[in-house]
């Protein structure tokens, strides 16, 4: 399996007039005969392009996990779709930090007395509408 | 400070009983995802079958719904919790679960090669080991994945391989067929144009013979009435100006051969390559050598030295008409 698109330097989302041109470009006549073969007929696009959105997940998977030099991952495939290994944390470290993180915030949301807090931020808000309130009136009435 | 949500499968794997079971519950759906001509209940099923054995302890509809997804993250995730958490014994039973959802009779889609080898991969599975766990499963030996990429792979496997390959070869012969009809109706026509010019030249220098001719008698008789001086100077001059024209038409002469040549000769020069006019530099090239190589006279060494002569001759033409294109395209 190889990524054809690479090869023919398109990206994977190019049209049909694009992939012509590139094909008619291209000066190895085996893979400009099987370009044509794979890329001019729209089915068996299709189905190259389902294939190959699946093996470049596996390679971008492969580089976040480390594994390009797999035993099973040789020839074609490992030239065509191996990726540099991008810096993306580890998913899971990343989710042990996320719930510890939470863990804290909501441990220091019951230390404050959370509730106790919002009622009372509550309440000043209501008592300093009803002072402003009266001074309105007051002024209205002087004046 | 807020912290990003949290995806399905982190909650997922939150509320799981086993954290190692939930990942591999969607390591093996997205396998099962990845597996062709089954239905979605029968998908479903099979999981249930396969990890009856799990103390995950939530519903499958989730998991199979973010396999479906193709979620990488979540993937990856997985993932690293099931190298993070697994025995050597634990990566065995993954991939043997793994090769059951795959496939029951050790047909297994080309998606399916991938995964199950990145799965090997992950787990530390070494490829004996993977080809022997899958010839005892399915009782047929791990092939390596063919190549959609080829076109080898649609002559085994697209039905109308053959019946699309001839109506193209149909088509490119009816082009062709046009572009010869329309070449020869132009020669045909550029024949006719000569023989009319050729026509219209005739009389033209029929036309200017009566006249040298009536001018002639007319200088008979003045040359009668003129003194013999006169008529020798007039013959001179007469002489240098025929001189003087004679010189005007070669040049002019020569400078129409020096004019570039008409288009005309670019599709002449194509179609001595078997080309139709529009053709790209890339066709040309690409003609070229199929040409060449076609009539190169070492072919044709071994059979008669007329041959040779006859292919040299096909060679060369072949060869001007290509240094003409290459020079004016």
């Amino acid at each position: 399996m190889r990524d054809l698109y690479q090869r023919l330097t398109l990206s994977p989302s190019a049209n049909h007039q694009e992939i012509r041109s590139a094909v008619a470009r291209c000066p190895n006549s085996a893979l400009r005969q099987d370009a044509e073969a794979v890329l001019e007929i729209a089915e068996r696009r299709e189905a190259y392009d389902t294939l190959h959105d699946t093996v470049s997940d596996i390679g971008r998977l492969r580089a976040r996990l480390g594994l390009t030099h797999g035993a099973h991952w040789q020839g074609d495939v490992a030239n065509d779709f191996s990726l540099p290994p991008d810096n993306a944390i580890s998913r899971h470290d990343e989710l042990v930090d996320r719930v510890s993180h939470a863990v804290s915030l909501y441990n220091r949301w019951r230390r404050w007395r959370g509730p106790w807090l919002l009622i009372t931020v509550f309440a000043s808000g209501a008592a300093i509408g009803l002072a402003m309130g009266f001074a309105l009136a007051l002024g209205l009435a002087l004046g | 400070m807020s912290i990003a949500r949290f995806s399905p499968f982190e909650l997922l794997l939150l509320k799981s009983r086993s954290q190692v079971d939930t990942a591999t519950l969607l390591l093996l759906a997205w396998v099962l995802v990845h597996r062709q001509h089954v239905s979605e209940g029968q998908r479903r099923r099979r999981l249930a079958q396969v990890t009856a054995q799990f103390r995950h302890g939530h519903e499958l509809g989730p998991v199979m719904s973010i396999a479906h997804s193709q979620d990488l993250q979540a993937i990856q995730l997985a993932a690293e919790v099931v190298r993070k958490e697994c025995s050597k014994e634990r990566s065995l039973s993954v991939i043997h679960q793994a090769i059951t959802v795959a496939t029951d009779d050790g047909e297994i889609s080309l998606a399916n090669h991938y995964i199950l080898r990145f799965l090997a991969d992950l787990l530390n599975v070494v490829p004996n080991t993977l080809s022997t766990l899958f010839q005892e499963l399915t009782g047929k030996p791990l092939q390596s994945p063919e190549d959609p990429s080829r076109d080898a792979y649609w002559q085994r496997h697209d039905p109308e391989y053959h019946a699309r390959k001839a109506r193209e070869a149909q088509a490119a012969e009816q082009r062709t067929k046009d572009a010869q009809a329309r070449a020869e109706q132009r020669q045909r026509a550029k024949a006719d144009k000569q023989q009319e010019k050729q026509k219209r030249q005739q009389e033209k220098q029929r036309q200017q013979e009566e006249a040298r001719n009536a001018k002639a008698e007319a200088e008979q008789a003045r040359a009668r009435q003129e003194q013999a001086r006169q008529h020798e100077r007039a013959r001179q001059k007469r002489w240098q100006q025929e001189q003087a024209r004679h010189e005007d038409a070669r040049r002019q002469y020569r400078q129409r051969a020096s004019s570039p040549p008409p288009p005309d000769r670019t599709t002449r020069a194509l179609a001595v390559l078997g080309l139709t006019p529009g053709a790209s530099r890339t066709d040309v090239r690409r003609a070229y050598r199929r040409m060449a190589q076609l009539h190169h006279p070492d072919r044709f060494y071994t059979e008669s030295e007329h041959q040779v002569a006859l292919a040299s001759a096909r060679f060369q033409r072949i060869k001007n008409a290509y240094d003409y294109l290459m020079q004016t395209y």
